[in-house]
């Protein structure tokens, strides 16, 4: 042990090696990874050797690629560009032409690898970032893992969602990893978990003693929780047309943040307890029935005053889709915690605007000693965990109004996270990024995860299969069918005012 | 960082701590136009500066974007106690700055306090009422402390962290003896022994071959010198290494054994940077403790 270490705030800083992103002339490349990088660089958080190489079907040489790079995170990266920060990111990044139909390829991208790791000293280790849709997820597994037997390093992949379309494709795709990578090599990224408000509320939740005591079905009313974008497909028709509302959204994004909001304390914080603890959830969640779930389509509307068309007009959109742009649903979380505390979850595109919260709203007071005029409009207390925007916590609490006699109306103690830290919040990736080239996986999905989601949503698409619903039906820029609505009403609740 | 959009102030000469109370809700009230929301106060900390009059314009700057980075009460202390009549004369100014992409500003308030007189040696009892419940009070102190005073004595005492700059005293290593008498009364961070950092994360590097290092030649500042050598001389266990000093500005450079160590990549942080790093510090730099300890074995 090096005792001059000791009192060091030494970050952590991963092993050399070198990332291999497949889809790299992709949108994801261009406006989350490569800008990314550049901000890891920025805070010299990359290993002292690395390298990158770009893969992807479109012919171009090593300086196309870099300056396409270049270009891309000036235009989407957090950081004022540095050209002396970009010349050291871009001296190791090389690119290769191929789309793996053919040895040719593979063996051209081997030899590239062997070259750096020569040259910069990277050990072996190589990151695979699958950047690709799922039909491209076989061919390059497989072209990897037939030449890990004979690499010297670690070798780790990370898989964009989606991953699969339901259960049975997610259980050939983790088959088809775990045939020639561990469960701790492969990463599955849901990157609302790289987010630092999602995280939050794991801190929320842990290190504070007042809340945990009261976050449980007898002082909980029911959870509401928020997926909301105001944007439409964004030219994602092909994929969007096959995946609706409840396999982009629903799936894994809602589900995770479900299962951090009703997970138990993990024993600590690493990966296996914290993911043991969400697998758990997932598995007591209760299959609704079709009474408990509300799928809907957007029709013409206005968003920020500008008319927007329906989905079914959108390009590449059939005009008779059965797409459903927006799912809410009643769930149940069967187990001693949260047992008979609905739990309401909704998500959309073309909603009234932009927002991720999860609200906890608590039981009313059990008695107020108050005339009931006294707390007109009074509400019960909610906490709301501002996912984005406006991230933080707000707790919505009754107040008297100041002045003669006594009248109470609710108030928010706000806590904005960009209020206490001004440090500037990492972009999920790059805390994502790091944590793969560190190895931990804490923030990403296990394959048992992935599976129990895909199980529940299955049972529900399944449902959907008898019926016919007249779509669309709702408007653009509001929030949602009328439907959405009454399937709070009926149990006597309603969605959070905005 | 940017530049506070909205600062109010106010100032007031023989004022009452009920005067500054009263001014910090005015202009609270005041700085969110009328129909808009309130803006935020949100703070992390207290933070006191003790800042004899010939600090003053090193200590602003230093202070200038704290309030960003820190959202906090500041309190700066001017003693003047040869001001030949006892008062408090004040200004309190509330820095508020935009938090990007919400239609609300964060704001934070700077009080500052001119001591005169007698009132110089009773700071504790007017800091008290105006520090901020439940949150931790990190003091800065500008030049020597006077050991053993009443007015350090009594501040040390409220505060759970006390940041000095060793630079800016005199007769080191001795020196370092008072400020020993603190470390268990209060967590201290010393702004030399953090412009060491990335020197001392360089020759952490070059373990196990700087284990027999017998001496050690810093370029520097005498405090930065003095840390560095009893820092070496703490981790590894060994009394037997020997400091020399070449005089300079800020760290310049180390020897070892006469071979020059590679200098550190990156630039020196700025001064409002490496006060921000303790700013951030909770508990009980052991290791530091135990290079004081290490400089004064010489």
């Amino acid at each position: 042990m090096n005792p001059l270490e000791e009192g060091l705030s030494l970050r952590r800083k991963p092993d050399s090696c070198v990332l291999v992103i497949f889809g790299a002339s992709g949108d994801l490349t261009h406006k989350k990874l490569m800008p990314a990088l550049y901000a890891l660089m920025v805070r010299r958080l990359l290993p002292e050797h690395f390298a990158i190489v770009g893969v992807a079907r479109s012919e171009a040489d090593d300086d196309a690629f870099r300056g396409d790079m270049k270009e891309a995170v000036k235009k989407y990266g957090r950081d004022e560009f540095r050209d002396d920060t970009w010349d050291e990111l871009a001296s190791n990044m090389r690119y290769v032409a191929t789309d793996f139909s053919d040895q040719t390829g593979e063996d051209k991208l081997e030899q590239l690898l062997e070259e750096l790791d020569g040259q910069h000293k990277l050990g072996g280790n190589r990151l695979y970032y699958l950047a690709v849709p799922p039909v491209a997820h076989p061919t390059i597994v497989e072209a990897l893992g037939k030449r890990r037997s004979h690499a010297t390093g670690w070798a780790r992949v990370i898989v964009e969602k989606p991953f699969g379309h339901d259960l049975e494709s997610a259980r050939s795709l983790n088959e088809l990893l775990q045939q020639y990578f561990t469960e701790d090599e492969i990463f599955r990224i849901d990157h609302y978990l790289g987010k630092e408000t999602v995280q939050n509320m794991l801190a929320l939740r842990f290190a504070n003693g007042i809340f945990e005591p009261i976050w449980n079905r007898q002082f909980v009313d029911h959870v509401q929780i928020t997926v909301a974008e105001s944007i439409g497909i964004e030219g994602r028709a092909s994929f969007y047309e096959s995946a609706g509302a409840i396999r982009d959204i629903f799936q894994n994004h809602m589900l995770q943040l479900l299962a951090l909001t009703a997970m138990e304390p993990p024993i600590d914080f690493t990966a296996e307890s914290v993911r043991n603890e969400k697998v758990k959830v997932l598995r007591a969640l209760h299959t609704p029935g079709p009474k408990s779930v509300v799928r809907g389509q957007y029709g013409r509307g206005y968003v920020e005053g500008v008319e927007v068309p329906a989905y079914r007009e959108e390009e590449g959109v059939a005009r008779d889709s059965m797409t459903e742009t927006y799912v809410a649903a009643k769930l149940f979380v069967d187990n001693w915690r949260w047992a008979d505390t609905p739990f309401y979850v909704r998500m959309g595109k073309r909603l009234a605007r932009r927002e991720t919260t999860i609200a906890i709203q608590f039981k009313r007071a059990p008695h107020p000693p108050f005339e009931e005029t006294t707390a007109e409009g009074l509400r019960p207390n909610v906490l709301i965990v501002h996912v984005q925007p406006d991230e933080g916590v707000s707790l919505a609490i009754g107040a008297k109004v100041p002045g003669q006699g006594m009248r109470i109306r609710t108030v928010h103690m706000d806590f904005l996270y960009g209020g206490a830290f001004r440090t500037g919040m990492p972009e999920a990736y790059e805390r994502l990024i790091l944590d793969a080239m560190l190895g931990d996986g804490t923030l990403f999905t296990r394959a048992d995860e992935v599976e129990e989601q895909w199980l529940l949503v299955d049972a529900m698409v399944a449902a959907w299969q008898r019926d016919r619903p007249a779509f669309p039906n709702y408007a653009a820029g509001t929030w949602g069918p009328p439907s959405a609505d009454e399937l709070l009403h009926r149990d006597g609740r309603s969605w959070r005012r905005h | 960082m940017s530049a506070p959009v909205d600062l109010e102030s106010w100032t007031g000469e023989d004022v009452n701590l009920a005067d500054v109370g009263r001014a910090l809700a005015q202009l609270r009230a005041s700085s969110a136009e009328q129909g808009r929301p309130p803006n935020l106060r949100t703070s992390v900390m207290t933070h006191i500066a003790w800042v004899p009059p010939g600090w003053l314009d090193k200590a602003r700057a230093a202070l200038s974007g704290m309030g960003e980075r820190h959202p906090s009460r500041t309190i700066l202390l001017v003693p003047d106690p040869d001001a030949g009549e006892n008062r408090i004369d004040a200004s309190v100014s509330l820095e508020c700055y935009v938090m990007p992409g919400i239609d609300r500003s964060v704001c934070s308030e700077v009080i500052e306090l001119h001591l005169l007189g007698t009132l110089a040696k009773a700071p504790a009892s007017i800091v008290e009422p105006l520090l901020i419940s439940d949150l931790p009070v990190f003091l800065r102190w500008r030049g020597e402390p006077p050991w053993g005073a009443q007015e350090l004595e009594q501040l040390v005492d409220l505060t759970d962290r006390l940041i000095v700059d060793s630079t800016e005293w005199d007769d080191l290593p001795s020196t370092y003896r008072q400020l020993v008498e603190l470390f268990e009364r209060t967590a201290v961070s010393d702004i030399a022994w953090e412009r060491t950092s990335r020197w001392r994360t360089l020759l952490a590097s070059l373990w196990p071959g700087i284990a027999d290092v017998r001496t050690i030649r810093v370029r520097g500042t005498a405090a930065q010198a003095q840390l560095l050598g009893g820092w070496l001389r703490s981790r590894l266990g060994r009394d037997d290494i020997a400091l020399e000093h070449v005089e300079a500005e800020r760290l310049e450079g180390i020897e070892l054994d006469g071979e020059a160590a590679p200098f550190p990549p990156g630039d020196p942080p700025q001064p409002s940077d490496v006060l921000s790093e303790e700013l951030d510090r909770y508990t009980r730099d052991r290791v530091y403790e135990a290079a004081v300890r290490g400089a004064i074995t010489e």
